[in-house]
């Protein structure tokens, strides 16, 4: 079998030119958009990269591929592949005719060269590498997609903390998304931060859009508010709706001494009170 | 992340599973309960209400069971009558050696304020723990629509 399997890419690697120029046809007719974006040269120097290692690959041991160098080199090639599809949008359907019409290249010239009592067992060997080839490159695509995707959602987490200097002496942060412990550290440095340069004596926090309120949030709103206490100025928590307040209630959490209001109003209402400020009539 | 269709009855009970194993995992576990409650058609306090069970109750499993966990949501029904939410969280971390003491409020061993597993009982219709020594833990809690 060995022998054969290497007989067949020595007949694959001699019809390299007519396998590459069926493959391109394909691609012409079926994908016709993929070949619009990323150009005929740019596809060749693919079709072309991952022909030379399927012949490398194909006399191989199944089994044996992955720890292989060529099998590596070719996740190169895909990963190459596949980034640029992903940053072009192209869809992941169109990545798989990419490479499944690879099998239209490839089975014509086995069934051109192959004696008909072999040519069956050739035709499913090749064809399993060529899936093979397509499942990686899928997993691949998928990868690149996470990481952008989880790239995203650490660069929405690293947005700053807004300080809004609302009224003399009262500062106002808005707390947005998700209160882990690292955005609370900064949300406590920008606050006390603000307090001393601003000479500010309330902070009001508003939590309004904060999702989920639960032990963990409110031990930060907690600590905050101690913080600001030990500079001698108070912190209000604005934002907190009643099913807010209800389930706070029903979890056993007790904000202790932190006051808190529904509205960011009512906060200002109060925040003014305890600096002995008033809104002109 | 992983959908698996309930073959059994194929027209509704469709169960969604997810690793919880980082921070951002307790938001998508959130996000679709919720999603899932509106579907439902339960109000938003009780959203409110099981939505932070399911947040107490998946960060557990980030903090004490070192991420190696998973949750799974479905829709449950009791004999013909009203509907209801099912979340199951399942971990593979130390266990729990004391339960009666780990459901006490203001107990922890993290110097955390100890009422995530307390309050999430309070929060919800039905709760129930079970959890071995060096195996994991499982927690099961059950919301009806009224
Ligand atoms: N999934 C789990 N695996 C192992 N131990 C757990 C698990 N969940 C809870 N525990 C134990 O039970 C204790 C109580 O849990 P609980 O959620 O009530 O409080 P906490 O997590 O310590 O603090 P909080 O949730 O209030 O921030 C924990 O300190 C921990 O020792
Ligand atoms: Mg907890």
């Amino acid at each position: 079998m060995a022998s054969e399997k290497k007989e067949i890419a020595a007949l694959l690697s001699k019809y390299q030119e007519e396998i590459l120029d069926a493959w391109h046809r394909q691609l012409i007719v079926r994908s016709n958009s993929l070949m619009e974006i990323i150009g005929l040269t740019e596809a060749k120097s693919f079709t072309q990269g991952i022909l030379e290692h399927f012949i490398t690959l194909f006399p191989l041991a199944e089994t044996e591929n992955d720890e292989n160098k060529s099998y590596r080199e070719i996740d190169d090639l895909f990963s190459d592949l596949s980034g640029k599809m992903t940053s072009q949008n192209i869809s992941p359907s169109e990545i798989a005719v990419f490479i499944f019409s690879m099998k239209e290249a490839v089975f014509p010239i086995l069934q051109k060269y192959i004696d008909n009592k072999d040519l069956s067992g050739a035709i499913i060997s090749a064809g399993r590498l060529i899936d093979r080839f397509a499942v990686n490159t899928f997993e691949i695509y998928l990868n690149t997609r996470e990481k952008i995707i989880s790239e995203q959602q650490r660069a929405f987490m690293e947005i700053s903390v807004p300080v809004v200097r609302v009224w003399h002496r009262i500062i106002m942060i808005p707390l947005i998304g998700m209160l882990d412990s690292e955005r609370t550290q900064l949300m406590m440095e920008v606050m006390l931060t603000a307090l001393e340069d601003t000479q500010s004596k309330v902070a009001i926090l508003d939590i309004s859009g904060i999702p989920v309120v639960d032990t963990l949030v409110a031990r930060h709103l907690i600590t905050a508010a101690s913080a600001a206490k030990l500079m001698g100025a108070e912190c209000i928590i604005t934002g907190v709706r009643s099913r807010i307040a209800q389930t706070l209630v029903q979890l056993g959490v007790d904000l202790g001494d932190v006051v808190t209001r529904t509205t960011m109003s009512d906060g200002l209402q109060l925040a003014l009170e305890l600096t002995g400020q008033k809104i002109g009539e | 992340m992983k959908k698996t269709e309930n073959n059994k009855n194929p027209s509704r009970a469709e169960v969604w599973e997810q690793e919880i194993s980082i921070y951002e995992d307790i938001i998508l576990a959130r996000q679709k309960v919720k999603v899932m409650m509106q579907e439902m058609g339960f109000s938003v306090l009780a959203q409110t209400r099981i939505v932070t069970a399911v947040s107490e109750l998946a960060r557990n499993i980030v903090i004490h069971a070192g991420g190696k966990g998973r949750m799974s949501v479905c829709e449950v029904s009791k004999t013909g009558k009203r509907g209801g939410l099912k979340c199951i969280f399942e971990d593979r971390g130390p266990g729990i050696e004391n339960i009666e003491k780990a459901m006490q409020s203001g107990f922890s061993t993290s110097n955390s304020l100890g009422l995530g597993l307390s309050g999430a009982k309070k929060l919800c219709n039905e709760f129930y723990i079970e959890s071995f020594l060096g195996k994991g833990t499982t927690v099961t809690i059950i919301e009806w629509l009224p």
